[in-house]
């Protein structure tokens, strides 16, 4: 991801302390705002720094509804992630994100983690779009020692949710091919 | 006779069930907050229904005392009182407070989590959990408590204290209650208040046909029940009430409106022991 297309976007200036569904549902507007702003392909990096407390109240309302609203294509290709200080202070979003049937990526201490539901078999394939930085549906079935069938599968799920980009790199007979890619 | 989480019903069930409509309290020797509130209730709910309560008032010193500090008496009709001077107490740790604004809400929980603060140095994971809470619970009752618009005022109230061996945290109202409040997504979805705590607590329904809404609640309680701490929840004419000594069940108990919550952590969760001294004592002890 090209660092032009990241933006940051502070959960600090709502308070250290949030906060109030209503707050969450009123914060919104202005994440929503920064959404938009982001050029075609950009990431929102969600941070927690300098957050005390986070509800799920205010997460769900602020980020869980957003990200909701991400994924069903509203503004196009571009990805979302949490960076946090603790995990801890993630927990009321990863409940209600799990609540959602959604998950999201997030940093953490300098590595990564998924917040919310994602099964074993997805994150050990994601983890593997992570360390190869760019592979193909091909590649991961070997080294996953998977049908391509199942890896299409996994793969299907993690482009739904926004965890790995999608790029087409072809249109040959029979299928079209596509690259994946970490969005990290 | 006490006014605490696991002897009120005792009270209420003599009111509501038995439909006294005086109270001798003379003998109480031990309060916590969620009698407290139940008790608050209650006078305002009796008022209300023009069925006022006559009340002869508790005598013992440090109850009385303790009453007072906490905001019992603040407003109340004096004729209510027993006589005698109210002695000044300086152990309350936070008294009732008035829940009704969501806006406000944020403001409350800073104010109860700097009267700990003042009192305890707290580790801050657990300190942080019961901010949590506190959010969850403070706001549920302006998006709760009146959520079919048939109370003109479901008189939402906290307060907090500390005791020997933990904290206690209450919050109650008395507006329309679980059961109603879910009978708004689907008026089948309950059958009876026990249902509706059932849903509630134990499978994290909410009213709303919202994914991202609900299992708060359920959070809470499995949490404070990890803690070996002891938690009560009381709606309508059902009680769902554990302690790590007898365990959990649901209670019918006497009819009464709105949602009732108390939780009590242990200090050893917030990094604070177990002192002698603390307000059992003040109390005399309930065992006097």
């Amino acid at each position: 991801m090209d660092q032009m297309n990241k933006e940051t976007y502070a959960i600090a200036r709502f308070g250290r302390r949030v906060g109030t569904r209503a707050e969450g549902d009123a914060a919104r507007i202005d994440f929503l705002a920064a959404l938009e702003r982001l050029p075609a392909n950009g990431q929102l990096v969600i941070s927690l720094d300098g957050i005390e407390v986070l509800s799920g109240s205010f997460a769900d309302e602020l980020i869980g509804k957003s990200y909701q609203l991400l994924l069903s294509g509203l503004y196009g290709e571009k990805t979302m992630l949490i960076k946090t200080p603790s995990l801890e202070l993630a927990e009321g979003l990863d409940d209600k994100l799990t609540q959602r049937n959604l998950a999201m990526l997030c940093l953490f201490n300098g590595d990564w983690s998924v917040l919310g539901r994602l099964a074993e078999p997805h994150r050990e394939t994601l983890g593997l779009i992570i360390e190869r930085r760019t592979t193909t549906a091909k590649e991961l079935a070997e080294a996953l020692g998977i049908p391509p069938n199942a890896c299409h599968q996994r793969l299907k799920r993690l482009v739904d949710l926004r965890l790995v980009h999608q790029e087409q790199i072809g249109a040959t007979a029979p299928k079209t091919q596509y690259r994946f890619q970490s969005i990290l | 006779m006490e006014l605490t989480i696991d002897r009120i019903e005792e009270l209420l069930s003599l009111v509501r069930d038995e439909g006294h409509r005086s109270l001798d309290l003379r003998g109480v020797r031990f309060a916590d907050p969620y009698g407290l509130l139940l008790l608050d209730l209650l006078i305002r709910d009796q008022d209300e229904r023009s069925e006022p309560l006559a009340l002869i008032w508790p005598t013992h010193r440090p109850v009385v005392g303790w009453m007072r500090a906490m905001g019992r008496y603040d407003g109340l009709d004096a004729s209510r009182r027993t006589g005698g001077r109210l002695p000044d107490v300086h152990h309350a740790l936070q008294p009732i407070t008035p829940i009704a604004d969501e806006r406000a809400i944020m403001e409350l929980v800073d104010g109860f989590d700097a009267r700990l603060a003042e009192r305890y140095r707290l580790d801050p994971s657990p300190r942080n959990t019961l901010i949590r809470f506190m959010i969850e619970l403070f706001q549920n009752i302006p998006q709760h408590s009146n959520a079919t618009g048939e109370i003109s005022d479901p008189h939402g109230v906290a307060a907090m204290q500390d005791y020997q061996d933990g904290i206690v945290l209450a919050i109650a109202d008395k507006g329309v209650g679980m059961r109603a409040s879910l009978s708004l997504r689907d008026p089948g979805l309950v059958g009876s208040d026990a249902d509706a705590l059932d849903a509630v607590i134990l499978r994290g329904v909410s009213r709303f046909d919202d994914p991202g809404r609900g299992e708060e609640l359920m959070r809470i309680f499995r949490m404070v029940r990890s803690w070996d701490g002891t938690i009560a929840v009381r709606s309508g004419s059902a009680l769902l009430y554990h302690d790590p000594e007898r365990g959990g069940d649901l209670y019918d108990v006497a009819p009464f409106p709105g949602l009732q919550i108390a939780l009590c952590i242990p200090r050893r969760v917030f990094g604070i022991e177990e002192v002698d001294g603390a307000p059992e004592d003040w109390f005399n002890g309930p065992n006097e």
